[in-house]
């Protein structure tokens, strides 16, 4: 039952991503700025810190399944953040070996991520012809906002969400060692 | 072979190859999604129904108490214009019955008229997080008569059209996100004698100036105003006729100088978009009638 808890919430967040939009004040749309929500990644990166040991991937799981979640409710094109969210969060699960778990950690990990997952959506959307935006104008408009704002985002999961994914992980992941 | 054992590049690798080949799958033109596709669109579709309900509901109160500040200033005009309609709703029987025996004069049936359409009443449910795809979702899907590119409107004009239709719930493209893939026919209508009506091809949207880009074919009149009102004009085979898209900002020529390109500025607003409706075309379609001609 409690294997069941991770799908939930990422599920939770997925979901939430499509009405978030709706909650910023309409001036931040209609505006310059592009802001994208990417809270299943943040939750994945708190994930691949605190839940997953070192020879386990279900961060790299999750992020697989539910970039192709994201992919098909909210793009129709498939395959890119199936692709960019399962080999960055791989890249971080590897990183986090080197470093201890703790706030400034995550805080990191997560802006090392998170742009990496950005650019390497915007990359391919690039080349797919959906997206044009000069460079210049994407770090400044696109991923300097959404960075600000997953952060913020990020920080407000820690305090909730470290203990019980450090202790779900003791639980579930030294009972057999799967995957 | 030592490349082969090395597993972990092998696996990025075929990664890189399913992604090329999901890309090319899923830009190709179509407008069926696999079942899977649809069934995961109706879940989360599901599952954002119940969260929007809260969101809505305090969102509203917001926007409740804004609204009380302008009542009494909007009351005002608003009694203003409604002494206006009331001259027009009669106007508009008149002409609607003089229409009416016209056609029965010239033996149109009143189902073939290029203006008539069903509405379907639709929420829009989410946005897409992605800002580069301009899309949203609304509660009504196949069951409920939805079909791939139907115009979606609001009270105030011309929103977009279905993307994909799951069962349950559809995928709907704005207007913002058109491009020369996803033109509508259109027209400005002229009285008899200022000259011919104009008509042209909504060709995309320009991100700059934040309008729809509106290339006038060559042979119609060329003087276009500002101000004036472009509709749909039924000739591209989904819309139906009369659906007001925007009015005319500004008008440059195009790159050769042969045709003439007006910048429109949408009629809707394409941010704050809640009661949708899908415009279900009463004619039937070319190709139904094609197939009915060839039977």
């Amino acid at each position: 039952m409690k294997r069941l808890f991770l799908p939930f919430f990422l599920f939770l967040f997925l979901v939430s991503e499509g009405v978030a939009l709706e909650l910023l004040p309409p001036s931040l749309i209609t505006g310059n700025l592009l802001i994208v929500p990417h809270w299943v990644f943040m939750f994945l990166v708190l994930i691949a810190i605190f839940y997953d040991k070192e020879d386990t991937y279900y961060s790299v799981l999750y992020g697989f399944i539910f970039g192709l979640l994201i992919d098909i409710v909210y793009t129709g094109v498939l395959g890119v953040y199936m692709f960019s969210y399962a080999l960055v969060i791989y890249v971080i699960h590897g990183l986090k070996k080197m470093l201890h778990g703790n706030v400034f950690v995550s805080i990191l990990l997560g802006i090392v991520g998170l742009s990496l997952a950005d650019i390497a959506i915007n990359v391919i959307y690039t080349v797919a012809g959906i997206a044009s935006m000069v460079w210049k104008d994407y770090l400044l408009y696109r991923l300097l906002p959404t960075l600000l704002l997953n952060l913020v985002f990020l920080l407000f999961l820690y305090p909730i969400f470290v203990k019980r994914l450090t202790r779900w992980g003791r639980d579930q992941l030294f009972s057999n060692n799967s995957l | 072979m030592a490349f082969f054992r090395n597993k972990k590049l092998f696996i990025i690798l075929i990664g890189v190859i399913v992604l090329v080949a999901l890309i090319g799958f899923s830009l190709k033109e179509r407008s069926n999604l696999t079942t899977a596709e649809q069934f995961v669109n109706d879940t989360v579709g599901w599952a954002q129904h119940i969260i929007y309900a809260p969101v809505e509901f305090v969102s509203d109160i917001f926007t409740n108490i804004d609204d009380f500040r302008d009542t009494y200033k909007e009351n005002q005009i608003l009694k203003e214009k409604l002494s206006q309609y009331k001259g027009l709703i009669y106007e508009v029987q008149e002409i609607k019955e003089e229409n009416k025996e016209l056609r029965n004069l010239l033996d149109l049936k009143e189902s073939e008229s290029l203006r008539d359409y069903e509405p379907i009443q639709a929420t829009v449910m989410s946005r897409s997080p992605e800002r580069w795809i301009e899309q949203v979702t609304i509660n009504k899907g196949k069951q409920d008569g939805v079909k791939a590119n139907m115009a979606v409107i609001t009270a105030d004009g011309m929103v977009g059209k279905v993307q994909t239709p799951s069962q349950f719930t559809s995928t709907v493209k704005l207007l913002t996100g058109f491009d020369q893939f996803n033109r509508i026919s259109a027209t400005i209508s002229r009285e008899k004698g200022e000259g011919k009506n104009i008509v042209g091809m909504i060709e995309g949207f320009d991100e700059e100036s934040n309008s729809l880009l509106f290339r006038i074919i060559e042979k119609s009149d060329k003087d276009v105003k500002e101000g004036e009102l472009v509709f749909s004009s039924g000739m591209g085979g989904v819309f139906p006729a009369g659906l007001p898209i925007g009015t005319v900002k500004e008008t440059a020529p195009d790159k050769y100088g042969l045709t003439k390109t007006a910048l429109i500025e949408p009629a809707a607003d394409m941010y704050e978009i809640n009661q949708v409706m899908v415009v279900d075309r009463s004619i039937a379609t070319d190709e139904k009638t094609e197939d009915k001609e060839e039977e």
